[in-house]
């Protein structure tokens, strides 16, 4: 009779369950734990980094102070905009022109932009340039009338400079192009900053920074920390050469793709039963061990053995041709079997029992003149 | 749980409708979620296979070569099942059929059958039954193995039995029972008869002719009744592969028409296949059962690769042969092996037996031999000759010794020991 292997499905699920259950509840743990503690954003100037290039610092001195911070790397939040916040852009990723323009066009009240490309200066300052003009890092006076920088007096500040119009305030810089510029248009403020490294973990203690960024940025209440990142949402109607390459739909359509690939690998990856094992048993050449001493022979180049083999066969051959006695002496096997043959005595002597040969020619022509003594022997 | 071909190409036409319809992820999710649906039915409305009741009945035994017939009987108390069967056996035991279709509806059952050609001597076990149940719609369906077991043993071929007919004949001439003009030839006495002209004047009992007024003739025949045991060395020497098969297979061969001439012949013979351990043991079958007992017994010996130990052959074979026997040993004919471990022991057998050693020759070494084209081959010619001359040499030894050595090619090694057997018995050394 027969009997089934393995588990029904009932007995997997009671074998199973418990594993299942602990595996589950860790699973599930660790992943609270991770959505707990994990920082929103990181990198470069996160407000989340204690790294050296991160700005952990200046956001807890800005919440000491009574401003929320709300770091996040996602563009929906930099272009819901809002009137009393103040929108921070550090000097990370790129966006697209129309992105750009998109966070222009959504009513911050207060633009803090450290280190803008030149795209994103032309969408939110206009006005203000590049001037391509690097300052070295240093302790700089502020040089104008701004308030937050005459409060925070000396600052360490260096790195992008720029030329703005006269209507801008423009400090810390050196006397053409400034690290530090505001710009008022309207009801909005916008701030750019050359100077990264300012705000950062490492050099917020130094001099007045810390001063300067808070002054700066905590004109308001709430502080959305905008990361920008490498992506950019979907295009409308701007047509020309920002078009994209791929279609959207291409996507899904892969990914609809993969999934069939998926079902068709299980369809034809299922086996009908194991893989039967099979005892072989041990099988050996049984002329292995002459073809390995043949090999030896030849490598050794042990023509004197090969020669004394081939002989020996030889003679052996020769004995039972002529009726030679096996023992005979080899001045009597010469004499026979010379007789026999015709051949000089002295040669067939130095055929039959002579020196090795003394190279791979010598061994190849010894192995023909005794094939060729015994066709002579066989067919007189 | 398996999916069928239905279920990808659900998925493929999945994707042409999230290409067309709906180019998003719930069109995505839409055409996972159909496929999961349909494939998880099916999976619910597949019979179960592990609920199937299987059972065998069939060969248990086939000579090597020759088709097994193994039926299977496969009842389904259950819901309907439908799908594919497959009865798995290792690769050797030759399936022959692909695997089976069922249509098994509640309360039937099915007779399938699987037929075997084996590859390989010995036993070949069965190894599972898997079936493959696939739901009503064909999307998805289920998985499940049985074991059922069954054993169909491979028997030696026992190729050489075309041979058997022209020894038998040889056999009735030793016999005298063939017509002829010349004597029964052999040495034990047979029976009184009167003289007719042409019989060998030799041959006359006088004394038997005093006593009647005819002239009487006695007539001989060879012995009967003698002992031969068969002795298969199963060691390392008899894993050598020669032409396709092993030493060992192509001394069964021969063991096999060996046997059953001598069996013909009146004598009874045993049977022992011998390396380290006793492996194989045939103690004087009846007549009749000599055949099927030794090729049962044969079939699941394979060469071991340790030394044979011929003091455990010499005092198995001792221990079995009271009267003085024919003892043939199987064996490689390997100078080093004979010399160091076989001649020490072997004194006590030849005293008291008769012994023939016969050997599988490869004919490999002889094309070696004579093939000198090139410097390789030359240096494999001296390797080769020096192999003969060895086995030469040794051979010599054995027969000083009083051995018989039979040392042919596989194609001929069955039928030379049978010639061996026939010459010793008209020679009336038995």
């Amino acid at each position: 009779m027969s009997t089934p292997v393995g588990r029904s499905a009932v007995e997997s699920w009671h074998v199973l369950r418990t594993p299942l259950l602990i595996t589950g509840v860790i699973v599930l743990g660790v992943i609270a734990v991770m959505i707990a503690t994990a920082a929103r954003t990181s990198g470069p100037f996160s407000p989340d980094s204690a790294e050296p290039n991160g700005a952990r610092a200046l956001a807890a001195l800005l919440e000491d102070h009574g401003v929320q911070v709300t770091g996040t790397e996602d563009l929906d939040d930099a272009v819901a905009g809002g009137q009393d916040r103040t929108l921070l852009i550090a000097p990370t990723g790129s966006l697209s022109r129309y992105d750009w323009s998109r966070i222009a066009n959504a009513g911050w009240s207060h633009l803090v932009l450290i280190r803008p490309s030149d795209r994103a200066l032309e969408e939110l300052a206009p006005g203000i340039e590049d001037a391509s003009d690097t300052l070295s890092i240093d302790s700089r006076e502020p040089d104008c009338e701004l308030p937050a920088a005459v409060k925070a007096g000396t600052v360490t500040v260096g790195g992008s400079s720029y030329s703005a119009p006269p209507s801008a305030q423009t400090c810390y810089g050196d006397g053409i192009n400034h690290t530090v510029v505001r710009v008022e248009t309207g009801d909005r403020i916008v701030d750019v900053i050359g100077s990264a490294r300012t705000f950062t973990n490492a050099q917020l203690a130094e001099n007045g920074n810390a001063s300067l960024a808070l002054n700066l940025i905590g004109t308001h209440t709430e502080v959305v920390w905008y990361l920008p990142q490498y992506e950019s949402s979907a295009y409308e109607e701007d047509g020309g050469e920002e078009q994209p390459v791929v279609p959207p739909s291409v996507r899904y359509i892969a990914w609809a793709l993969a999934f069939a690939v998926f079902v068709v690998a299980l369809w034809r990856g299922r086996r009908l039963g194991p893989v039967v094992p099979e005892p072989l048993p041990v099988i050996v050449h049984a002329a292995e061990t002459t073809e390995g001493r043949a090999r030896l022979y030849r490598r050794s180049r042990a023509r004197d053995r090969a020669a004394a083999a081939l002989r020996e066969s030889t003679l052996g051959k020769l004995h039972k041709l002529h009726g030679i006695p096996r023992r005979a002496e080899p001045t009597a096997v010469v004499t026979t079997v010379a007789a026999r043959t015709g051949r000089d005595p002295a040669m067939l002597y130095e055929l039959l029992y002579g020196y090795p040969p003394l190279d791979d020619a010598g061994l190849m022509s010894l192995s023909y003149e005794l094939d060729l003594l015994i066709q002579e022997a066989e067919h007189p | 749980m398996v999916v069928t071909g239905r279920a990808g190409v659900l998925a493929g036409l999945g994707v042409l409708f999230v290409a067309l319809v709906m180019p998003s992820w719930s069109g995505i999710g839409l055409v996972v979620a159909v496929v999961l649906l349909v494939c998880l039915l099916d999976l619910l409305l597949a019979g179960s296979p592990r609920r199937l009741q299987l059972s065998r009945e069939g060969d248990n035994a086939v000579r090597l070569g020759e088709q097994a017939v193994v039926t299977m009987l496969v009842a389904n108390p259950g819901r309907r099942v439908r799908g594919l069967l497959r009865d798995a056996w290792p690769p050797s035991a030759g399936v022959q059929d692909p695997p089976h279709k069922l249509d098994l509806p509640t309360g039937e059952r099915r007779r399938l059958v699987t037929r075997l050609i084996p590859t390989r001597r010995g036993d070949r076990q069965a190894y599972r039954v898997t079936i493959r149940s696939i739901g009503p719609l064909g999307f998805a369906g289920r998985q499940g193995s049985h074991r059922v077991p069954w054993t169909v043993r491979a028997l030696p071929p026992f190729n050489s039995r075309k041979h058997l007919p022209s020894r038998l004949a040889r056999l009735r001439e030793l016999d005298g029972r063939t017509a002829l003009l010349v004597r029964g030839q052999g040495t034990e006495f047979d029976s009184l008869r009167d003289y007719v002209p042409g019989d060998d004047v030799r041959s006359i009992d006088w004394r038997a002719t005093a006593r009647r007024s005819s002239v009487v003739l006695r007539t001989w025949r060879p012995e009967r009744d003698r002992q031969v045991a068969i002795v298969i060395d199963s060691g390392r020497m008899s894993a050598g592969r020669v032409g396709d098969a092993p030493r060992l297979d192509h001394a069964m061969d021969a063991a096999l028409l060996l046997a059953a001439l001598a069996t013909r012949a009146g004598d009874r013979v045993s049977l022992l296949a011998c390396d380290s351990a006793v492996r194989a043991d045939v103690r004087r079958p009846a007549p009749e059962d000599v055949l099927p007992s030794f090729v049962n017994a044969l079939a699941n010996v394979d060469a071991e690769l340790v030394q044979t130990d011929f003091r455990v052959v010499v005092s198995q074979v001792l221990e079995r042969l009271r009267q003085r026997s024919l003892v043939v040993l199987l064996t490689g004919l390997e100078p080093a092996v004979i010399e160091e471990s076989m001649l020490p022991v072997i004194g006590p057998l030849l005293r008291r037996h008769v012994v023939v050693l016969a050997s599988v020759a490869d004919p490999r070494l002889a094309e070696m031999e004579s093939a000198k084209a090139d410097l390789i081959e030359v240096y494999g010619a001296a390797s080769a000759a020096r192999s003969r001359l060895d086995r030469e040499r040794v051979t010599a030894i054995l027969s000083r010794a009083g051995v018989t050595v039979v040392d042919e090619n596989p194609d001929h090694i069955a039928p030379a020991l049978a010639d061996t057997y026939l010459a010793l018995k008209k020679a009336g050394r038995l």
